[in-house]
């Protein structure tokens, strides 16, 4: 079993260079002929951030300037993991004649989703630490190192959905649908405008404490932040979550590896 | 040591009458909507085994859907076995569709380094075949621009171009020469030939029984999923003509 697993992503490996390549054509045919270029990507959590800012600041009683940074680490993680969700469900339609041709493993057309939206969210990422930096200083340069293991939980996360919902998505191509509902669902259950403590003021923090992507959120704007370390609670519920994710995701692999073509 | 060991081998699956099922049908299946979207079951390969060694030329002939593609596709491992077992040992190239499988946006340049790389090479080994395909292709200063603008003549040549600068143990031919101009197809035709000399092991599908008697030591010929017939080429084509020339004139009567 493990055997297996290794040489799986071993054989993922080897094939670097074209999932690699095609993540390039990806990003390069969406900036085509657009003057901001991969701006682009920045301007939809930049421009929604602005609107947040100006509206819930005052409704909430915030302050601007912390106010800002949350928003947007909350939106950047939102537009990774949505934008993870939504392409996902193409992945396996858009490598078809690939798929036909040649064997290779099939992650890794989720795999070239997850890279090009991570991409984005590194971009983004580095907006947010200038924001940081520039409104409260230098403080969380301490805590930065942990960052490396959100971004990794991160990573293994958005592959794994991509795993589940490209697998899905082929058998039933409704999901791409149900997925745009859930998120904008799931969107006002994340922490990603408001803060947590203002439902847990109302006797409703349950939403927020049984919603996984919220522990994934702290893991990310903690460090960031308020340079501290996540708490223990929360980094235990999202790795169980990522690592519950990634299971479903290997098993289901397991299972249509061979079979998928004859779906497409 | 090349090889391709096929054991009872079979490819099945099954379709769904009216395409695919959606996820209100899954849930309401079992209630009324199987009866309007029955599942059909495609035996598109059955109880085929063989062995091939180095050196062998291995024909496939058959009529349209007999299972040659399937056959195909299943020693290039596109197709899994759904049944029996497929043992190929060997690094495996094939040219099927050479149309498919390109990014439209990109020039012919990084597409030629896509579809390398989608077989096995690595940018060290890529670099230096780069200007051979180029010039293979004769597209000249079109490989900078991007496929959308290419005839199809022109990505066959691409493809073709591509798929033969790569050498491969086993080489799998599923009749690849349908367009392209009259000059680049006889190129095509000596590059064929030359792979069929460096190859170590040849799998060819195709229709032109003539050449299958010359290129080939050995025919398989499919009908209806499964091996009718396999030996020497002589005897296998000539039994196959037979056959098709006793049912076309049963037609005719």
């Amino acid at each position: 079993m493990i055997l297996h697993a290794t040489q799986y992503l071993n054989e993922i490996w080897r094939k670097r260079y074209f999932w690699m390549s095609l993540v390039k054509v990806d990003l390069r045919k969406r900036y085509r002929r657009s003057v901001l270029g991969i701006g682009w990507s920045l301007m939809h959590p930049i421009a929604m951030t602005g609107v947040f800012c100006i509206v819930f600041s005052q409704l909430f009683g915030q302050d601007i300037l912390t106010y800002a940074p949350f928003v947007l680490s909350g939106l950047a993680f939102w537009s990774y993991f949505t934008g993870v969700l939504t392409e996902s469900c193409q992945c396996y339609f858009s490598g078809e004649a690939y798929i036909r041709q040649s064997p290779a493993p099939l992650a890794i057309y989720p795999l070239r989703t997850t890279v090009g939206m991570a991409i984005h969210f590194v971009v983004a990422l580095v907006v947010l630490m200038v924001l940081v930096w520039s409104t409260s200083g230098f403080g969380n340069l301490a805590s930065l190192w942990m960052l490396a293991p959100t971004l990794l939980l991160f990573f293994v996360l958005g592959w794994s959905v991509a795993i589940i919902f490209g697998v899905i998505n082929v058998v039933f191509q409704d999901m791409q649908h149900m997925v745009q509902v859930g998120m904008q669902a799931l969107f006002y259950m994340t922490p990603i405008f408001y803060r947590a403590q203002m439902l847990r003021d109302r006797g409703i923090g349950w939403i927020v404490d049984a919603n996984p992507l919220a522990a994934c959120l702290e893991m990310l704007r903690k460090p960031i932040l308020e340079g501290q370390a996540p708490s223990m609670a929360a980094t235990a519920y999202a790795c169980s979550f990522v690592l519950v994710m990634a299971t479903i995701a290997s098993l289901t692999l397991a299972k249509v590896e061979k079979r998928l073509i004859f779906y497409l | 040591m090349v090889k391709i060991s096929l054991k009872d081998v079979g490819v099945q699956f099954e379709v769904r009458r009216h395409g695919r099922v959606t996820l209100k049908e899954y849930v309401l299946k079992g209630m009324f909507r199987r009866k309007r979207n029955p599942v059909i079951t495609v035996n598109a390969l059955h109880d085929v085994s063989f062995e091939a060694q180095e050196g062998d030329r291995l024909g496939i002939i058959g009529h349209n859907g007999a299972g040659k593609s399937t056959l195909l596709k299943l020693i290039a491992g596109v197709y899994p076995p759904t049944h029996g077992t497929r043992d190929v040992i060997g690094r495996t190239s094939s040219l099927f569709d050479v149309t498919l499988g390109f990014e439209l946006d990109a020039s012919g340049w990084e597409n030629i380094k896509y579809r390398a790389y989608l077989l096995g090479e690595t940018p060290q080994t890529i670099t230096p075949k780069m200007q051979e395909i180029a010039e293979f292709s004769e597209l000249g200063e079109y490989l900078d621009m991007p496929l959308r603008y290419y005839s199809t003549g022109m990505i066959v040549r691409l493809g073709f171009s591509i798929a033969t600068a790569i050498h491969p143990e086993i080489l799998i031919v599923d009749e690849v020469l349908g367009a392209g101009d009259k000059s680049f197809l006889s190129k095509a035709r000596a590059r064929m030939d030359e792979m069929f000399q460096t190859a170590s092991l040849v799998v060819l599908a195709s229709h032109d029984l003539n050449a299958m008697e010359e290129l080939c030591n050995r025919v398989i010929w499919m009908d209806h999923g499964s091996i009718r017939q396999m030996g020497p080429p002589k005897e296998v084509i000539a039994a196959y003509s037979e056959q098709q020339t006793s049912t076309s004139s049963k037609l005719a009567a």
